[in-house]
């Protein structure tokens, strides 16, 4: 009975749902590409993979601006609609940063040097789980289905451990003998690798606020 | 007599108009419920609370003083002009002390005044914001403890929240309606031109109508500017104006709905450990608390003896 007063709710309930999937495709099709990348630079694998990358990100966009304009319609209730807006802005640097960091490769024609592989295949690895965390974090606040608090550390740790990993690929990055040049467009491939473990950390953070503004 | 009733169903309209903000003032300004939604059931709540529990309060008032239709006109349309007044200076208004104040001036400049009732009127007017404060933090801590145990996820909180204040706002409603039915036509009831059913049911439908045609802007205005909290504690603050209106209600005394919203956000500050209401607002609730029942009463002597100076040609 209930659902007839909230129909515009229950709309934008099922619209984060759904944005919240197509963030998890668009950073599926980023680990192929980069897989792709990996084992073949340049090949069409990588390019395919970089198109649903860039496709499923757009699509996010749309469902994003279609959840503000019916929270601005007035569904729900204000503090929600801006903790709602908030969250799903900061979330969405998340897929940005998969698009961004797939063009950087194409565009300026990158290869990884072999030393380099093992060290970027754990920092991706640990990056995307930070944003599997938040996506389970983000199904917690809108789910209530496990703790909030204890998805925290967890990403709080894998952030901090991509970190190191980032530093440690920097130092050795800087003491090989690679090409100058090289060095500078690895160092920015890698410093926006480390960025994701950052944003999902920085979403986690948002998503715990969020969920304690709602403890009396 | 029914061009009487005009000034009773004036001070109605105007009460509607201005307390409806109480209830609903919340839900509206913060868009969490349309304004004809909150109107209808503002309405609809207001002419149930009069008809159902409305004559208590018309029996204390009645039992100040017994008036004539012609004294029942000045003390309710002093009582308007109180109003008015001091909604366009901006201080909280308390029609219930408007009222009161009208009609003691047209009891001392005819010296009928029976002050018997009075002394539990300024006790129960003393006690409105100091009951919404207490209840306000009883509210808390009780809905607080089995909220959180609830552990709702952001969209059933949202739901929760939402339908928790339309019921809170109706509930409000029906406890202004109860608690101030007396303010609008029990002067009538005095002066013998209408019987308690009556009175309650015009009065109602008075407070109605003013809810009806023009508490949006006030709604949409005051009821942000008054209560600027969390929806859980504005939920608090609407439940608390209502239990605290009706309980005086059931003591039959007129209080006022705005002293009782009002004491009802201090005792979310005191919970929290947060200001709620500033200096500024709680110096003018201080100064229309004072000047509300001083004015009306002047403006009801000056009416009086203004309507009994006759020309006397030389």
């Amino acid at each position: 009975m209930l659902s007839f007063f909230f129909k515009k709710e229950h709309r934008v309930e099922s619209l984060i749902f759904e944005y919240l999937e197509t963030v998890e495709r668009t950073q599926d099709n980023f680990l192929k590409a980069f897989g792709a990348c990996i084992d073949n630079p340049m090949c069409e694998n990588f390019e395919f993979f970089l198109e649903r990358t860039h496709k499923f990100e757009s699509k996010a966009d749309d469902i994003r601006e279609e959840i503000k304009a019916l929270m601005y319609s007035k569904a729900l209730i204000p503090d929600a609609r801006g903790d709602i807006m908030g969250l799903l802005e900061s979330v969405d640097a998340v897929p940005r940063l998969f698009e961004r960091i797939l063009y950087i490769i194409l565009t300026q024609r990158l290869k990884i040097p072999d030393f380099l592989i093992p060290d970027i295949k754990t920092l991706v690895q640990l990056s995307l789980e930070c944003c599997d965390l938040m996506q389970r974090q983000a199904y917690a606040l809108f789910k209530k289905n496990e703790s909030i608090r204890d998805l925290v550390h967890i990403i709080d740790t894998h952030e901090s451990h991509c970190d190191r990993i980032e530093r440690r690929i920097i130092t050795k990055l800087f003491d090989s003998d690679v090409d100058p040049f090289l060095k500078l467009q690895l160092k920015e491939l890698t410093v926006q690798i480390g960025e994701i473990s950052d944003e999902a950390d920085r979403v986690s953070k948002r998503i715990n606020i969020i969920n304690m503004k709602r403890r009396v | 007599m029914s061009v009487s009733l005009l000034g009773g169903l004036f001070l109605g309209w105007s009460l509607g108009a201005n307390d409806a903000a109480n209830a609903f003032g919340t839900a509206v300004s913060s868009r969490m419920i349309r304004f004809y939604t909150a109107a209808v059931l503002g309405a609809v709540f207001v002419v149930l609370g009069s008809l159902l529990e409305g004559r208590a309060g018309i029996e204390t008032l009645t039992g100040l003083t017994a008036f004539s239709l012609k004294k029942a006109v000045i003390s309710s349309v002093a009582a308007a002009l109180t109003v008015t007044l001091m909604t366009a200076l901006g201080l909280p208004i308390s029609t219930s002390q408007g009222v009161v104040g009208a009609i003691l001036g047209i009891g001392l400049v005819t010296h009928r005044l029976d002050a018997s009732g009075l002394e539990k009127v300024v006790v129960c007017w003393l006690a409105t914001p100091v009951g919404g404060a207490l209840m306000a933090m009883f509210l808390y801590h009780l809905l607080g403890v089995l909220y959180n145990r609830m552990n709702l996820s952001l969209f059933q909180s949202d739901r929760l929240l939402k339908l928790s204040l339309i019921v809170s706002g109706a509930y409000g409603a029906y406890a202004l309606g109860a608690n101030n039915v007396a303010n609008v036509s029990a002067v009538f009831v005095g002066a013998g031109s209408l019987t308690v059913f009556s009175a309650t049911l015009l009065g109602g439908l008075s407070i109605a109508l003013g809810i009806l045609t023009f508490s949006r802007p006030v709604m949409e205005t005051v009821g942000g500017r008054l209560v600027r909290v969390d929806p859980f504690s504005a939920l608090i603050v609407v439940l608390a104006m209502g239990v605290t209106v009706h309980v005086f209600t059931w003591i039959g005394v007129p209080v006022s709905t705005s002293h009782a919203t009002v004491g009802g956000v201090l005792g979310i500050g005191i919970v929290r450990g947060v200001q709620t209401v500033n200096r500024r607002m709680l110096a003018n609730i201080v100064i229309g608390w004072g000047l509300t029942p001083v004015l009306a009463c002047a403006f009801s002597i000056l009416i009086y003896v203004a309507s009994n100076l006759y020309y006397i040609p030389e």
